[in-house]
């Protein structure tokens, strides 16, 4: 039982921090760039992802027994696949503006490679339980990095956040920040701070 | 040969019935998902058109279909939308597109009854430059659109965009988007002010 709690334990703080997506494995980074101008969008995108992480890796993991290994990656990616169409139906029927502002962003979640990344090494070698909670604690980690990244560029951009004027009026918004060369700057100064971070801690 | 048929379906059968079951989840997800999907469409193509034709119209109804050209042997679908107030018609709207500079450019255009002054237009879809090419959904240049004459507008780079004529002054560091715009109203609007005169919708006048 306690072997059984400390692989739960292990796998959560894998993804929210010892393995969070995109400071520690460097994966998922074109939607982390090209949705990230505003937070809503980032959020939505966020959410998105850790349903379709969570439901294929409980797809995969239920199948796990009976893949064959070269046909492995074709079942993960049709799994993917369906699981990304529905949420791309969802959110063109519910929510329709997010919808047109991600544009063939959320269709694009099907070669979000993190997903494919956690099918291989965790959902198709370990049970259902840990693969869902995988597949939590992965997408938490790596939406939770978008919403901080977006809410940076969104506040320089515009002055806002969640699309609320939190700056003064007298801020003069730095149009660069929402376009590409806002993303990649702040990217690159957050991989520079979390690698700082992790240096010290170990 | 019959061995090979069973190596087969030993290797795929997986992937076989996987497909079916995902298939299957798909369309029961689009076959419920749909209609609504195409109600948000009609949705937001209808607010788009009240806020160009706004208090005038009350209700809108689709007159005619039209494959406007884009290119040559490239064409759009294009929905006519007919605007009634009181009874009376009260304008025109219809949807246009074309290509823009990142992306191609999706706008709702109105008109009048006559098909004599453009009413406004609005963007449907588009990805233009942040900040820059984006302005096009903004005043003063959106604004220079909503009284000019429904015939051949014209770019120019220096003017005034408070007068209304056929010439769109464009926005200064966005001459592309601001011409794509230009272009995709005029290359419409001509192709469907013609239909419509030949369909007798509207009086030969104009």
């Amino acid at each position: 039982m306690a072997v059984e709690v400390n692989i739960y334990k292990k796998t959560v703080l894998a993804g929210l921090w010892y393995e969070i997506p995109i400071f520690r494995l460097m994966l998922g980074m074109c939607p982390t760039l090209a949705v990230t101008a505003a937070v809503r969008p980032a959020l939505t995108m966020g959410l998105s992802v850790i349903f379709v992480l969570v439901c294929s890796n409980v797809a995969v993991s239920l199948m796990r027994n009976l893949l064959k290994p070269h046909l492995r990656i074709l079942m993960f990616t049709l799994a993917i696949a369906t699981f990304v169409t529905i949420a791309d139906l969802f959110l063109k029927a519910f929510q329709p503006e997010m919808s047109a502002v991600l544009g063939p962003y959320v269709p694009l979640i099907i070669v979000n490679c993190i997903i494919i990344c956690r099918s291989e090494e965790c959902a198709s070698k370990n049970g259902l339980v840990v693969s869902i909670l995988d597949g939590l604690s992965m997408g938490a980690g790596w939406t939770i990095v978008l919403c901080f990244l977006a809410s940076i560029r969104e506040l320089l951009s515009a002055g806002t956040i969640f699309g609320m004027q939190v700056m003064p009026t007298a801020f003069v918004p730095w149009t660069a920040m929402s376009m590409p060369v806002g993303a990649f700057v702040t990217l690159g100064l957050l991989l520079g701070l979390g690698n700082s971070l992790g240096k010290k801690r170990t | 040969m019959f061995l090979k048929i069973k190596y087969f379906f030993q290797q795929s059968w997986l992937l076989i019935v996987a497909s079916f079951c995902f298939g299957l989840l798909i369309a029961v997800t689009n076959a419920a998902w749909s209609p609504r999907i195409e109600q948000n469409k009609t949705l937001k193509i209808n607010n788009l058109m009240t806020r160009l034709l706004l208090p005038k119209a009350a209700s809108f109804t689709l007159t005619a279909e039209l494959e406007v050209e884009l290119a040559k042997g490239k064409y759009v679908k294009t929905n006519i939308y007919k605007a009634m107030s009181d009874g009376k018609c009260a304008g025109w709207a219809f949807n246009a597109e074309g290509a823009g500079f990142a992306d191609k450019i999706e706008l709702v255009v109105a008109v009048d009854k006559d098909f004599q002054k453009i009413t406004g237009f609005d963007c449907l879809a588009s990805n233009e430059t942040p900040g820059f090419g984006d302005r096009i959904k903004l005043p003063p240049y959106r604004d220079q659109f909503a009284g000019a004459p429904a015939g051949k507008l014209k770019l120019v780079k220096v003017g005034n965009p408070q007068d209304i004529d056929s010439e769109i002054v464009a926005i200064s560091g966005a001459t592309v988007s601001s011409q794509a715009v230009v272009n995709i109203i005029n290359n419409s609007l001509i192709q469907i002010k013609k239909y419509m005169q030949e369909k007798g919708l509207i009086g030969n006048g104009g």
